[in-house]
């Protein structure tokens, strides 16, 4: 990444932090959004550890939603399950067009309130982009190249992982990318259901009606997100690189 | 000795292989020749197993394919595939050193081998050693595809229309290359391809398939002087078949004692088309071919050459 793209990001990234550790700070940006001598900046909790505990709920959901969805992926394209991938599809999709927030209207009430319904919604909301791009990565690698593979005498577990996965993994990487933005932006609605996150101030400003704290909630959220996209854009690239996949 | 035995590949009720039965000799290159379709990649690829036969049987030396689990019968038989097939994330030192990875060869071991097979194929190491494939012409890219077919040292090499994606240029010198590789390694190499000239070019023994039956198998001067049935002749072609017939024989075998005070001279292994060709050029009705040592030259007269030709 050239210095010019860098300098925003670095900046975006330090005012982000400045404003996580010392919010008060920054009171005076926010003030004339408020009125009638209401607080500018978020005060019931710290927005630091709002931020830590909305990142940890992100961070599982993904890590689960990435886990089953390459599996299912990887397993729809071999020989012995691509009968099962019409039905895989169907379920992912569904997954993906239920709306997180009626996820965790069905969930709240069998697992309780907190990070366990936030959870199952983002997990469920996170598989598609995986697993579509999990699947035509996989099916994306060349016949001559998979045929090769079998000629040279590799197992089916050794021309998946040698070969297969990582010619896919620029595709793979690229849908837990999507899905990491995704969740992070859909966290917030698990504080509707008492889960720890940046939610929370948002929901605040909008039942005090302080367009300051509507505000400061979004910006974190949306400027983490970029951040977080930014650097797993630049990890991803490094590791393909180092792996030949990329150059 | 590769035997093929009564093998038959049904798909659905079609047999897209029939009923096939044929000797290939060690250290042959032979050529099975026929029309897309004709299945001629599912025979080979029942050889190393990538397909299972419906029917029929393959022995390697006798031995039954069917007795090794499918990658260890595939680690010991090269494979090279139009398109090359070479692994895009690996460099060319890392695609060659396929299969002796897979086995499990210490590095240096490795290293030279690859190091040998790259100078065997015209390939500077040092210059091509790290590149990746898509950094790589198509002709050198074919070459390393032959080169990781060849890195364990299989004894048999089979290749299914590898020469497809080259240009006609660059394919003549591949194919030379491969003939000499072959001759060099002494590999039994059973090649598949659409291109009757590339049969003739290249094949000791062309087997001609069609709707999945074997037509004929025999050498190249079996197929062009006794074609087995209509199908043959005509894929053979009949215009140019008497000069076909004639770039199969050498000088040598053609040149009789006589007169050759004043005759310009032709080398003996020069085949007889180029001869005929030398001869219209230099408006000679004869040239002298030198004999073997210590024997006096011979004569080769245009009136002989055509006699043979006719005989085609
Ligand atoms: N896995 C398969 N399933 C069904 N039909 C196949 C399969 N593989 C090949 N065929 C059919 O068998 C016939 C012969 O194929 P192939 O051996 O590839 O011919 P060739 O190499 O001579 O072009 C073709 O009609 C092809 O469509
Ligand atoms: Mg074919």
């Amino acid at each position: 990444m050239s210095t010019m793209a860098l300098a925003p990001r670095v900046v975006a990234l330090v005012l982000l932090l400045a404003f996580l550790l010392a919010p008060q700070f920054f009171a005076p940006v926010f003030a004339p959004l408020t009125h009638n001598g209401a607080p500018p900046i978020y005060t019931q909790a710290s927005l630091l550890d709002l931020a830590i505990a909305h990142l940890e709920l992100v961070a599982l959901a993904t890590v689960g939603s990435a886990v089953v969805a390459i599996a299912l992926g990887v397993l729809v394209t071999r020989r012995a399950g691509a009968e099962f991938l019409p039905l895989s599809r169907a379920i992912v999709n569904i997954g993906q067009t239920f709306p997180p927030v009626a996820v965790l209207a069905v969930a709240a009430p069998l697992v309780g309130f907190g990070q366990a319904p936030t959870l199952i919604a983002l997990f469920v909301y996170g598989l598609l982009p995986i697993f579509e791009n999990t699947l035509s990565g996989l099916q994306q690698v060349s016949a001559a190249v998979v045929e090769s593979a079998k000629g040279a005498g590799m197992g089916g577990l050794q021309r998946l992982v040698k070969i297969e996965l990582p010619l896919a993994a620029p595709q793979i990487l690229e849908g837990v990318r999507l899905s990491t933005v995704i969740a992070i932006g859909t966290a917030t609605i698990g504080s509707t259901v008492a889960a720890k996150g940046l939610g929370e101030v948002i929901i605040a400003g909008l039942l005090s009606d302080n367009t300051a704290f509507i505000l400061q909630g979004g910006l974190v959220v949306g400027v983490m997100a970029v951040l977080i996209y930014d650097a797993m854009t630049a990890l991803e690239r490094i590791v393909l690189r180092r792996r030949g996949v990329r150059r | 000795m590769i035997e093929l035995e009564n093998l038959t590949k049904r798909y659905g009720d079609v047999d897209v292989v029939s009923d096939v039965s044929m000797q290939i000799q060690p250290g042959s290159f032979t050529v099975v020749v026929g029309q897309s379709g004709s299945g001629k990649s599912t025979l080979l690829r029942m050889v190393n197993r990538l397909v299972e036969p419906t029917a029929g049987r393959v022995l390697i030396d006798g031995r039954d394919v069917a007795s090794l689990p499918g990658p260890t019968l595939r680690r010991g038989i090269g494979y090279a595939i139009q398109g090359h097939g070479l692994f895009p994330h690996r460099t060319v030192a890392q695609n060659i050193a396929t299969v002796p990875t897979l086995l499990g060869w210490p590095k240096a071991k490795i290293r030279a081998r690859v190091a040998e097979l790259l100078e065997a194929l015209q390939l500077d190491p040092g210059q091509f050693a790290a590149k990746y494939p898509d950094e790589l012409s198509g002709g050198e890219q074919q070459r390393v595809g032959v080169a990781r077919a060849l890195a364990a040292g299989p004894n048999i090499l089979l290749m299914d229309e590898p020469f497809g994606a080259l240009d006609p240029i660059i394919r003549v010198k591949a194919q030379d290359d491969v003939k000499a590789i072959q001759r060099r390694f002494e590999t039994t190499i059973l090649l598949v391809t659409h291109d009757m000239e590339e049969a003739f070019h290249l094949g000791d023994a062309i087997a001609v398939m069609s709707g999945g039956k074997l037509q004929q198998y025999g050498s190249p001067e079996d197929l062009l002087l006794r074609p087995a049935n209509d199908y043959v002749s005509r894929l053979i072609g009949s215009s140019d078949r008497a000069l076909r017939a004639l770039s199969l024989k050498t000088a040598r075998d053609a040149a009789e004692s006589g007169d050759t005070d004043g005759l310009f001279p032709i080398a003996p292994d020069a085949n007889l088309r180029d001869a005929l060709a030398e001869l219209i050029w230099r408006g000679a009705d004869a040239a002298a071919v030198s004999g073997e040592a210590g024997t006096p030259p011979r004569r080769l007269s245009l009136r002989r050459i055509l006699a043979l030709g006719r005989g085609a």
